[in-house]
């Protein structure tokens, strides 16, 4: 981690005392690592989450993050599991837990999605796509979340929710779109657009 | 690469530059060898375990385990309604291995926290920080006739042979028997198990010995956690019959009888009797116990013993906070506990970190219901923020926590 560098002593000590700042930096070092510890229980090591139904938080986007803590705390999207640890991170620093998992690397689902159920979906998610982009990767700058490379389980929850309106989005024009976008889609349809984007990179 | 402490490096700077400018290397003076011992390789010892190692690796960490393997007692009341197996409950130390951990699996003799060392046989491991998480012991002396009755009297409450015995037992009862099960005075581990024990029994009855019943005697006022969900449970279950206020005093088992404190005698076919419950033996000895010698009172930021220097406490063992005796606050405070003795052996402030608790309990062979808890630390005390209940039970409980127990295991072990 020191790098020999021999240039001036100013750029020395420069170096070593950004080495110090590294030097016991294990990966729990940091405030926003520790705050979001209790979180690992269900989300998995660095918010890589092994389970089907649960999200993968390493590296989302914090403006989404944000978006989806407060939502649960204010009770727009019912969880008796997110509703109290959502009020738990707002309490520990809502801002350090969020930078912390956006840089954590993602690793892809431990459920391998059906492949035919991958290429039905594929042909259903034209609609998608205007909001979460061609790839599923959102837009971070609008809190549109990235559904590429989630749980297939934990986005087949998230939409039958969205269809049966039990989920609210902020903008109304945007909840209508998107139920009538869900009507006519069976739950086969739905595993099967949850199966294309748990797929996607 | 060896890590190096912040006030070492402040120490060394001024050294340091001197070296580079010569273009020697740098070397520092070796620092000595941190050491933490994990007494109990359970929810809570595991987790912290494997933190400390996550939190610095330069620090030697030696698990002491007396089980070769690691049986999760929640999703163990499965088991005994037939709808799980106890190997799949069953997992291995490996994953410990691969972050490090020394595991020895040998049973500590006695803490010494004078000298800091841990007696374990004949010899003696030293510690620099010592994590208790014994869990829990039975106190058999609290019914009159169990302690000589005690191998055939099953508590089943640490998942492991037991389980499986009672199960057995429940399936060569005859159609139209008598279960008895008691339910501890607080407090005790897994507040909600009882319920979700007698909830999967009365289903087993109901399901494959219609004839039968099952008794719950409650040594407590009222059911103890998911109060209302169990209540409505329990009205599934026209076998169930649950009598609040009657603590078992006396077992009688040639007569198969027990005998409660308003003098009521129940016969049974078979008994489940839980008994009143301390800290582990070890910690009482240890003088890790309070007042009530039954439990372990700790600073609820390093979770360090109030009674002990240097000696931590987690999981069901300690007293105090808030907090249920459960698997997953016990993980919550392994982690919390971990990140505290990494930075006091770093001469660093531990964090302030409040714990988390996630709670399943399963009411029938698919359905489930929950209770989450959030904290938070005000003054230097852990207080409650919210607790959520599930509206009621359902098939999405269940399986969500299918998922939280993949997680957890994994949080733990893996």
């Amino acid at each position: 981690m020191l790098t020999p560098l021999l240039v001036t002593p100013a750029l020395i000590l420069a170096t070593l005392a950004f080495a110090s700042l590294n030097a016991a930096a294990g990966p729990l070092d940091s405030p926003g690592a520790q705050k979001s510890m209790v979180c690992s229980a269900c989300h998995g090591f660095a918010g890589n989450s092994p389970g089907n139904t649960i999200p993968i938080l390493a590296g989302m986007p914090p403006s989404y993050f944000k978006k989806a803590i407060k939502d649960y705390a204010e009770g727009k999207r019912p969880s008796p599991e997110m509703e109290p640890y959502s009020k738990y991170v707002l309490q520990v620093g809502i801002d350090e837990v969020a930078e912390y998992f956006a840089v954590q690397p993602r690793q892809p689902p431990r459920t391998k999605p059906d492949p035919n159920a991958v290429k039905r979906g594929a042909a259903l998610a034209g609609q998608c796509a205007a909001c979460h982009g061609p790839k599923g990767e959102g837009d971070a700058f609008r809190a549109v979340p990235a559904i590429q490379g989630q749980p297939a389980g934990y986005l087949q929850i998230q939409l039958t929710i969205l269809k049966e309106n039990k989920r609210k989005l902020d903008d109304t024009a945007v909840d209508e779109a998107k139920k009538a976008m869900l009507k006519p889609l069976s739950e086969a349809d739905l595993a099967a657009l949850a199966a294309y984007y748990s797929a996607l990179r | 690469m060896k890590t190096l402490t912040r006030r070492e490096f402040l120490k060394a700077s001024g050294m340091g530059v001197a070296l580079l400018g010569t273009g020697g290397a740098i070397s520092f003076a070796a620092e000595a060898k941190r050491r933490v011992v994990v007494i109990g390789g359970g929810w809570g010892g595991a987790t912290a375990a494997k933190y400390i190692r996550l939190g610095d690796a330069a620090i030697e960490v030696t698990l002491l385990e007396p089980n070769k393997e690691f049986i999760s007692c929640p999703f163990s009341n499965l088991v005994l309604s037939g709808v799980e197996s106890l190997q799949n409950l069953t997992m291995n130390y490996n994953g410990l291995r691969k972050h490090g951990v020394k595991i020895r699996h040998e049973a500590a003799g006695a803490i010494e926290p004078d000298k800091r060392r841990v007696r374990v046989g004949k010899d003696y491991l030293e510690y620099d920080r010592l994590v208790v998480s014994p869990g829990i012991d039975f106190q058999w002396d609290q019914v009159e006739g169990l302690a000589e009755a005690k191998d055939s009297v099953l508590h089943a409450w640490k998942a492991g042979p037991q389980t499986v015995q009672l199960a057995k037992q429940l399936q060569s009862m005859k159609d139209g028997g008598v279960v008895v099960m008691t339910v501890p005075p607080v407090a005790y581990r897994c507040p909600p198990g009882p319920y979700e024990r007698a909830s999967l029994i009365a289903w087993y009855l109901q399901t494959k010995k219609p004839k039968s019943k099952l008794v719950v005697l409650d040594a407590n006022k009222d059911i103890v956690s998911k109060t209302g969900l169990f209540k409505a449970v329990f009205k599934d279950y026209s076998n169930l019959d649950y009598r609040p206020s009657q603590k078992v005093e006396k077992i009688d088992v040639r007569a198969k009888e027990v005998t409660t404190e308003t003098g009521d005698k129940v016969k049974y076919d078979v008994i489940n009797l839980i008994p009143p419950q301390r800290a582990a033996a070890i910690a009482v000895e240890a003088d890790l116990v309070g007042g009530d010698k039954r439990w372990c009172e700790v600073d609820h930021v390093t979770y360090e013993s109030v009674k002990q220097k240097n000696v931590h406490v987690v999981g069901d063992a300690t007293i105090g906070l808030p907090v249920p005796k459960s698997g997953n606050v016990a993980n919550a405070m392994g982690k919390i506990c971990a990140t505290a003795i990494v930075h006091l052996l770093n001469g660093k402030q531990p964090p302030i970190l409040p714990p988390g608790n996630t709670c399943y309990s399963w009411v029938n062979d698919k359905e489930a219901i929950a209770v989450v808890n959030s904290y938070k630390v005000e003054n230097g005390k852990v207080v409650q923020i919210e607790q959520k209940l599930t509206p009621g039970k359902s098939v999405i409980t269940a399986q969500n926590s299918l998922v939280w127990r993949t997680s957890i295991w994994n949080d733990v072990l893996g």
